[in-house]
């Protein structure tokens, strides 16, 4: 997209047009991951533009306006989860901070309570439906959540991401391990809930999860 | 960088690298160190390999695309500014 850079003066009527229409489709994506709702994700992206249009002159640098959109969208969107929570419309769900939250492996699990044959852990990827893993990442608390869908499904580097959601890059990190932990757990529950994993501290290859690498380098 | 200059790292150390390995977010040195691990260790490769495809298969989510009520309604704000 050729978007036209300077930061001196520019129409804003042609800012609105050249910047917010051709990264609607992108604003959409991303707001229909993080609601996993079409009714949500077209009014918070209906908010994210009347909001843009509110602030359009805070906006100084015309090559950052995906980021400026998106970081608008993501506010708008944890202020409303703020205040379903208020509400009581959504469950507050409390953030585990422990080092543990971070470390669970679907491999692992798999490895330790994988199918009898075939290669379990490419088989729960191929079958998961689009449907579960969208709701596996629903269920996640929301920053976690923006963390996932910026990294993992639309590709941001950990910087835009930082800058997206104001946050230091270590603290992207932290949400991305803890994310990914927590979204591979729902995974692995979905699997279980198929029929898809066999009897406990068994592996397809008879052995143990707990049993060391053989490489040499552990 | 040549892979028999690199340090050698053990699984823990090439397991915390995997994630940001495939963000492509690390050095030069880490790659190849993490990558001369993989080549040398199955399990850490089949770990790899699982991370990497789940990775693929949360990109490759269904790309939709916004309405066209959406569009006008966006347009339609657009207008009023």
């Amino acid at each position: 997209m050729n978007i036209p850079n300077t930061t001196t003066m520019f129409d804003e009527r042609t800012v609105q047009k050249t910047v917010v229409l051709p990264l609607l489709g992108e604003l959409y994506r991303v707001a229909l991951r993080l609601t996993h709702s079409n009714v949500e994700a077209e009014e918070l992206v209906a908010e994210t533009v009347a909001r843009a249009c509110e602030n359009i002159a805070t906006l100084r640098d015309l090559t950052r306006a995906k980021q400026w959109l998106l970081r608008i969208l993501t506010n708008v969107f944890f202020s409303s989860c703020r205040s379903k929570k208020r509400r009581q419309e959504i469950p507050y769900v409390e953030v585990d901070d422990d080092d543990d939250a971070a470390s669970f492996s679907l491999f692992e699990a798999l490895m330790q309570y994988g199918a009898d044959e075939g290669n379990p852990e490419r088989i729960v990827i191929t079958k998961l439906l689009d449907e579960e893993i969208q709701s596996a990442i629903a269920a996640l608390p929301e920053e976690y959540r923006a963390a996932i869908v910026l990294c993992d499904v639309e590709g941001y580097a950990y910087q835009e991401i930082a800058a997206i959601l104001d946050v230091p890059i270590g603290t992207v990190r932290s949400r991305l391990a803890r994310g990914r932990s927590l979204l591979q757990k729902k995974l692995y529950h979905y699997a279980k809930d198929h029929g898809w994993t066999s009897s406990p501290n068994i592996s397809r290859k008879g052995k143990t999860n707990n049993e060391s690498c053989q490489c040499g380098q552990d | 960088m040549n892979h028999a200059s690199v340090d050698k790292i053990s699984c823990r150390q090439a397991l915390a690298l995997v994630a940001e390995y495939l963000d492509k977010e690390l050095g030069q040195l880490e790659r190849a160190q993490l990558e001369q691990h993989i080549e040398l260790c199955r399990k850490c490769f089949d770990r790899f390999e699982f991370e990497r495809l789940l990775k693929a298969r949360l990109t490759q989510l269904q790309r939709v695309e916004p309405s066209e009520p959406l569009r006008k309604r966006v347009e339609l704000i657009l207008e009023k500014f």
